[in-house]
């Protein structure tokens, strides 16, 4: 049977293009047009031409800024995505304890991210956490406060903690959907679990696979609050991510013009990641 | 059917260009000429200057231009050197976010101003819908 075609039935998503016009579009526009030009205040502007652009392309501050949030984006994948395939596979499949486990596993995901850094803040502190008194107890060196490399693995930590369980779900959902004709014939012909895990399960997880390392990536590369609440961006700059280092320079310098610029490079490099993705998974779609 | 979109579309390419038009009749005067770079909205919203409403006013121009070749001649996507499905859009796409990024290895390299810049990302561009 033909599918019915009516263009006319665009005019429909014309009140959520309106939305997103207002929301998204004409914030940008905005960025665009403040990237191009200086202020003093008093909303009076004017021309820098590609000024901010250059200044940001050249800032040494910005480059320790991509290479740290790289660094941090890595390093959490790294650590998540394995450990977040590692705990579907050991998830029970069926019954009580598989609903018990997926309420447990999506518990830090309900957690907003202000909280999270609340959290870990208190319980990393050498005085009063659980965490930071017990480390500082047993003879170990640990102050997030003052030691930069402390503060990096509290950071991660926290992270890992907050979202291994978004992994853990996507791929156990992934494995949920492969039919037992698969681990059957897998039995028939011996094969090692590792056999199974490299032929079966991870090729059936490669889909949910991509989203999470989209989803992780995307987020991690633009995490904020988490690293703000628990350190400030400090000790020095250790921690200053992009975002906070957006946020220092537009809010607590005001520098509209470099800032504007800079959120504008930062949104092309998200852009473009996400669309390899995008690709990636699309490509993804059309093998199955 | 066809007829009614390419009318519809040449009347959206009219106000395209009235657009444009009204654009530059709201650049500023200052000693007697046009101040290209001036606010046109001095103290208004948005903090509007000609090129950067000229480089919005394009791109709106490039996605009515490529709605209009999508509906005149339909097409399916093809796959090219970078072995994806592509279609005259997402090579639009590719065209556009490819050329932001040749002009800020230009400003890295070289610097301001880009018009070499903007000479590779259109060669760039051209590439992209030949092979892609």
């Amino acid at each position: 049977m033909d599918k019915p075609v009516n263009n006319r039935a665009w005019f429909l998503v014309m009140p959520v293009l309106a939305l997103v016009a207002f929301s998204a579009l004409l914030p940008l526009m905005t960025v665009v047009n403040y990237s191009l030009q200086d202020t003093f205040g008093g909303n009076q502007f004017f021309w820098a031409g590609l000024e901010w652009f250059e200044d940001v392309v050249h800032s040494d501050r910005i480059r320790a800024a991509l290479g740290r949030q790289v660094l941090f984006s890595a390093s959490i994948l790294a650590i998540e995505i394995p450990l977040g395939i590692f705990i579907a596979l050991n998830m029970p499949k069926k019954g009580v304890w598989a609903s018990f486990c997926l309420v447990v596993m999506a518990l830090p995901l309900l957690i907003p991210w202000n909280v999270v850094g609340t959290i870990w803040q208190v319980f990393g502190r050498v005085d009063i956490g659980l965490l930071g008194y017990t480390l500082t107890k047993l003879g170990i060196s640990y102050n997030y406060v003052n030691d930069p490399i402390a503060a990096w693995i509290t950071i991660i930590v926290m992270d890992v903690w907050h979202w291994t369980s978004l992994v853990a779900l996507l791929c156990y959902a992934g494995l949920q959907s492969i039919p037992d004709a698969y681990y059957q014939a897998a039995k028939i012909d011996q094969a090692s679990r590792w056999k199974v895990f490299r032929y079966i399960e991870l090729p059936k997880m490669q889909g949910v696979l991509l989203i999470a390392v989209l989803l992780r990536f995307m987020d991690s590369f633009m995490i904020y609050t988490e690293p703000f609440v628990l350190t400030g961006g400090g000790p020095g700059n250790a921690t200053t991510f992009l975002s906070i280092d957006l946020v220092k320079m537009a809010v607590g310098q005001f520098d509209l013009g470099p800032a504007a610029a800079f959120s504008l490079i930062y949104f092309l490099v998200i852009l473009v990641i996400s669309f390899v993705f995008y690709t990636l998974m699309t490509k993804e779609g059309e093998a199955l | 059917m066809q007829k009614s979109v390419t009318i519809g579309f040449g009347l959206a390419g009219l106000v395209w260009m009235g657009f444009i038009a009204w654009l530059v009749m709201q650049v500023p005067m200052r000693d007697g000429s046009r101040d290209w770079f001036g606010s046109m909205n001095p103290g208004g919203w948005m903090a509007w200057t000609f090129p950067a409403a000229l480089f919005f006013t394009i791109i709106a121009g490039l996605l009515v231009l490529f709605t209009w070749l999508a509906i005149r001649f339909p097409e399916t996507p093809r796959k090219g050197v970078l072995g994806i499905n592509s279609t005259r859009g997402d090579r639009l796409f590719i065209s556009l976010l490819g050329s932001a990024f040749i002009c800020l290895i230009w400003l890295g390299v070289v610097g301001t101003p880009v018009w070499g810049a903007l000479v590779i990302a259109l060669i760039y561009a051209a590439a992209v819908f030949r092979w892609v």
